[in-house]
């Protein structure tokens, strides 16, 4: 596993800024099968880090163990530690929806619940007991702001948001996320299923909100990647059947202009997977 | 897509080969109808210029248009840029070989000193060394070649001073005129060897990831 690691120098690469995520030693299995070996990674706070990798390289599956999300499939275990703000996130007395709502989360498919515009978002906020309608108004219109699509559903507030578009519907769920304040947004592709307009305004909300909250962000868009992150974690499976590996982690402009390992170089130049 | 995207970039790195061929060859031929004092001969390495110009143009607006359409990353990336840069250094080599062409047509009735007409012919054999082991470099990707082309154009500079120095000997009855020429000329035939290393230290980029300046920048 060593020469698999070989390549990265998390040292050097993380010297700046402080991490939000630190993962040490991680192996991820669904039932017998060894998924993820070996992963050491520090994600920093207030900067967007992209997973990349071919299909079945294990970047979703990673990504879903930073909020424990895995724990909702049957027979899945985690090894090594995941710590948010140095606490271990898999330790005794972690409640796993208090830990989601710190790490929200935003699927490839946009999901809002079968109710209104301002239900979707107001809907954690009232969970968390917020009761009063002027604050309930002030998030909502807050969150829609950030997520950058406010203009296009201010007056459609009380309409039922499976009524909007696919793109609309993704920034619907992004805000339903920020009502709740997280302080991490994983975005598991989240750009995949929707118009090139909404790609656009998620990917300017992105830049917008990282000064506020971490993003890791699971694409196989590689120009994605490079547009909208500051750092870039390339994972490959070698062989079916195999544990996949993290290969390399380095910022987003080095990694796509000068990588060190040969394996990153083939695959964002197109020349495997 | 990335086989066309491939290919596309094997054409354009061997246009690059091909243009610096064609500096190669007019390098030779200004140095030769300086020291033969041909005027024709300087005459058409000055027509050719401008095919020069133009393929070291076309070369730039391909790489920007590959750089547009096919998002290169990585090698592919580096070697676009690298491209673009190595056009232009060709086509200051093209130009330096119009001056020493000019200088040529100036001085072609007149004769001076032995002495300078060999140093200038001596100074333009090294400077094609240069240049044939700097295009060799680059078509084989040869990184060992392209870190020696420093060591190429050490000669070059100490003929340089040696031709001053033989100036000094000039005595008063001299063409100080043709002599200004031959000065000109040494002087671009030591910038096109300048060039030729620049190139060098483009390639170690384009091949390793880092630069490694060694030798004297062409524009300093």
């Amino acid at each position: 596993m060593t020469d698999k690691l070989a390549s990265q120098d998390p040292g050097d690469v993380l010297s700046a800024g402080a991490d939000k995520f630190t993962v040490d030693g991680l192996d991820f299995f669904y039932g017998a099968f060894n998924a993820l070996s070996g992963i050491d990674v520090r994600i920093k706070e207030h900067a967007v880090t992209a997973f990349i990798g071919p299909s079945g390289c294990g970047k979703s599956t990673f990504l879903r163990c930073l909020n424990r999300m895995n724990d909702l499939i049957p027979g899945t275990r985690c090894e090594g530690k995941v710590r948010l703000d140095g606490h271990d996130v898999y330790g005794p007395g972690v409640d796993p929806a208090d830990l989601r709502r710190r790490v929200g989360m935003i699927f490839q498919q946009p999901n809002p619940f079968p109710m209104t515009i301002y239900d979707n978002v107001a809907y954690g906020p009232r969970l968390h007991g917020m009761r009063k309608r002027a604050d309930l108004d002030a998030v909502v219109e807050e969150s829609l702001k950030r997520a950058n699509v406010w203009k296009e559903v201010k007056d459609i507030l009380g309409r039922g948001g499976l009524t909007l578009s696919g793109g609309q519907q993704q920034r619907l769920c992004i805000a339903r996320v920020l009502a709740v304040e997280p302080e991490v947004l994983l975005m598991d592709e989240p750009c995949s299923a929707i118009d090139p307009t909404s790609v656009q305004k998620v990917e300017d909300l992105m830049a917008e909100l990282k000064d506020r909250i971490t993003i890791v962000i699971v694409t196989h868009n590689m120009q994605q990647a490079a547009r909208v992150s500051d750092y870039t974690a390339f994972f490959l499976q070698e062989l079916a059947g195999e544990a996949a590996h993290l290969i390399e982690f380095d910022r987003t402009a080095t990694l796509f202009t000068t990588p060190r390992d040969r394996r990153t170089e083939d695959y964002i130049t197109g020349r495997f997977g | 897509m990335r086989e066309g995207f491939r290919q596309e970039l094997k054409e354009l790195k061997a246009e690059v080969v091909s243009i610096g061929r064609r500096c190669v060859e007019q390098t030779v031929l200004s140095v030769r109808s300086l020291v033969e004092g041909d005027p024709d001969l300087a005459a058409t390495v000055v027509a050719g210029d401008d095919e020069v110009d133009q393929r070291t143009l076309a070369v730039e607006e391909h790489a920007l248009e590959v750089m547009a359409t096919q998002f290169p990353v990585a090698r592919d990336l580096r070697l676009l840029h690298s491209l673009t840069y190595i056009a232009w250094h060709l086509e200051r080599m093209g130009d330096l070989a119009v001056n020493i062409a000019n200088s040529a047509r100036r001085t072609a009735s007149r004769r001076g000193p032995q002495t300078l007409s060999d140093l200038i012919q001596a100074q333009g054999n090294l400077v094609h060394r240069v240049l044939e082991a700097c295009l060799e470099a680059l078509e084989k990707n040869d990184l060992d070649l392209a870190r020696k082309l420093p060591d190429l154009d050490e000669p070059i500079d100490h003929l340089y001073k040696q031709f001053f120095r033989e100036l000094a000997r000039l005595q008063d009855e001299e063409d100080i005129e043709w002599a200004s020429s031959m000065i000109v000329a040494a002087r671009c035939l030591e910038r096109i060897a300048d060039n030729a290393v620049d190139i060098g230290e483009r390639m170690q980029y384009m091949l390793t990831g880092t630069f490694e300046a060694t030798g004297e920048s062409a524009e300093r």
